[in-house]
């Protein structure tokens, strides 16, 4: 126990008193934590954004008009029966009048209208079909088009939207594949970082690591301190990085919110707090079993006194 | 207190830096070792600190033979013995408090103890005042006083000195040369390396004398002969 405190004294005195080389050090590993917390957020955007494009596509088939309610509702227990299907929304020939007068179409296009009167409704039933992925979309298509369905379903504009769904499907494939890639690349490059940061501090006080040999100090009684300087440069780092990275999140989530128009799409606060711990205290974790490792081969080397 | 027995070192197979060293030093002795650079002296305390290891013979230190010791014993040989350094090798991110307690908290020492001892110390070495300093706040004559109270802080019968007025001027290496004989006469060893002739001149006890890694001269009362 006695030794314990006194190696925790150590280590205290050790990180205050070499002030400059702490900072150094602290400075370095801050570096390599920021980046990888940057990777990890524009990771988080990168899924949030293709997440969100997927909730917002959904297929719009129209139907033939004057169709009976119960051909329609036939129709869509049809699709929801196909696996690929996550949601059908029944749009009314009424709905979609109210949709045309109130889009943003010119006030020539809406005065169309007024050749059919205020009983007559030139609108048919509309489905709007969401797949539980981007991928599922072609599928869905292909079923629409099924000759089954051919008495129910106008298909004519469905083409542009499946160029579109295989191009963002495609893009999200693509980043997905090559994320991982960066990300590990990143990963490895922090740890050469902080390897070396860590064996140049020690390298600065072996001299102190021969004088403690020299006055018969144990291996373990000098390697601990060092150990834990370790450990309270970990933890530094995951302070100064917290400090750091919530008023960058808090400036930044106003942008993301007016950029999307939806605040669900993109809550990178909320994505933080959700993975607190995963994130920071692994970052912390991971930082303090790489110090602690990188310590232990350099202070070795001048161990051998 | 130390026998050496037959000692040899070599670096590589031409350079030989001790050949065939005979010599006993019994408890109570002040020793000095001298010889030209690259005689072998440092060698020798490095072998008695078990910093190096013999190529042949053997040195046993207070009863225990450090020719084969092991690894972890060695912090446990280093805490018996008092070795003190030209470059004072002073941990310099820490008091003059710190320093000499260091070497107790090392040997697991109860904090109470340390600190009676540390400051008993202190003012045997004349440095009352000055416990809170930093090593580089010190001159080199107090710096040396300092290593010297950190060697003898856990009580050691042998004091190892190797050229510890080497950085020194006249005054202070009077003062410093002065501590060691007031040390030998409370009844610890002391083997002093130097190549000063008139700190052996005046000191008036046994030389050995190394030149080429050899012992050529072991005087009772000796005095400088290179």
């Amino acid at each position: 126990m006695r030794s314990f405190l006194r190696v925790i004294k150590f280590a205290i005195q050790g990180f205050f008193r070499n002030f400059w080389l702490s900072i150094v050090t602290v400075t370095m590993m801050l570096m390599a934590l920021f980046s990888t917390t940057m990777l990890l957020s524009i990771d988080y955007l990168k899924t949030a954004t293709i997440e969100g494009v997927n909730k917002k596509v959904d297929i719009l088939v129209s139907l033939k008009p004057k169709l009976e309610q119960a051909k329609v509702e036939w129709l869509v227990a049809e699709l929801k029966a196909d696996p690929d299907v996550q949601k059908v929304t029944i749009i009314t020939p009424e709905e979609n009048r109210a949709l045309y007068e109130q889009s943003n179409l010119s006030d020539k296009a809406k005065k169309v209208l007024e050749v059919f009167g205020e009983n007559e409704n030139p609108f048919s039933y509309s489905l709007a079909i969401q797949a539980h992925d981007l991928s599922q979309y072609q599928n869905i298509l292909t079923f629409v088009s099924n000759d089954k369905y051919k008495d129910l379903v106008d298909s004519s504009d469905f083409n542009d939207y499946d160029a579109f769904v295989n191009k963002i499907d495609g893009f999200a494939k693509v980043i997905n594949k090559y994320s991982w890639y960066v990300i590990l690349a990143f990963l490895l490059i922090s740890i050469i970082v902080i390897f070396n940061t860590i064996r140049i501090s020690i390298y600065s006080r072996q001299s102190e690591v021969t004088v403690m040999k020299l006055v018969g100090a144990s291996n373990s009684f000098i390697r601990w301190p060092f150990l834990l300087e370790g450990v309270l440069y970990a933890l530094v780092s995951i302070l100064l990085l917290l400090a750091l990275v919530y008023p960058l999140l808090n400036l930044l989530q106003p942008s993301l919110t007016n950029y999307f128009q939806d605040a669900s799409v993109i809550n990178i606060q909320q994505y933080f707090q959700a993975n607190f711990w995963l994130i920071f205290g692994g970052q912390f974790l991971a930082l303090a079993i790489i110090n602690m490792i990188s310590t232990s081969i350099a202070v070795r080397r001048y161990l051998k006194v | 207190m130390i026998k050496v027995n037959n000692l040899s070192k070599t670096y590589t197979p031409h350079i030989h830096a001790l050949r065939d060293l005979d010599f006993h030093i019994k408890p109570g002795e002040f020793v000095s070792v001298v010889g030209q650079s690259g005689s072998g002296k440092s060698t020798l305390i490095r072998m008695i600190i078990a910093e190096e290891r013999a190529t042949k013979g053997e040195v046993i230190v207070g009863g225990w033979d450090i020719t084969n010791i092991k690894n972890k014993e060695i912090p446990t040989l280093r805490r018996q013995l008092g070795v003190i350094f030209q470059d004072f090798k002073l941990l310099p991110k820490k008091t003059v408090f710190e320093n000499i307690a260091f070497a107790m908290e090392a040997c697991g020492f109860a904090n109470d103890e340390i600190d009676k001892t540390v400051k008993q110390m202190i003012a045997l070495v004349g440095l009352k005042g000055k416990e809170n300093r930093y090593p580089h706040q010190l001159s080199g004559g107090e710096q040396q006083r300092v290593a010297i109270a950190r060697s003898l802080v856990h009580k050691p019968k042998l004091l190892v000195a190797d050229e510890p007025t080497g950085n020194l001027d006249s005054i202070n290496t009077r003062e410093i040369i002065d501590l060691l004989k007031k040390i030998n006469d409370l009844g610890t060893t002391i083997v002093l390396v130097t190549h000063n002739r008139d700190v052996v001149n005046s000191l008036k006890s046994r030389v050995l004398t190394l030149e080429n890694g050899a012992l050529i001269s072991d005087q009772a009362q000796g005095r400088y002969l290179l």
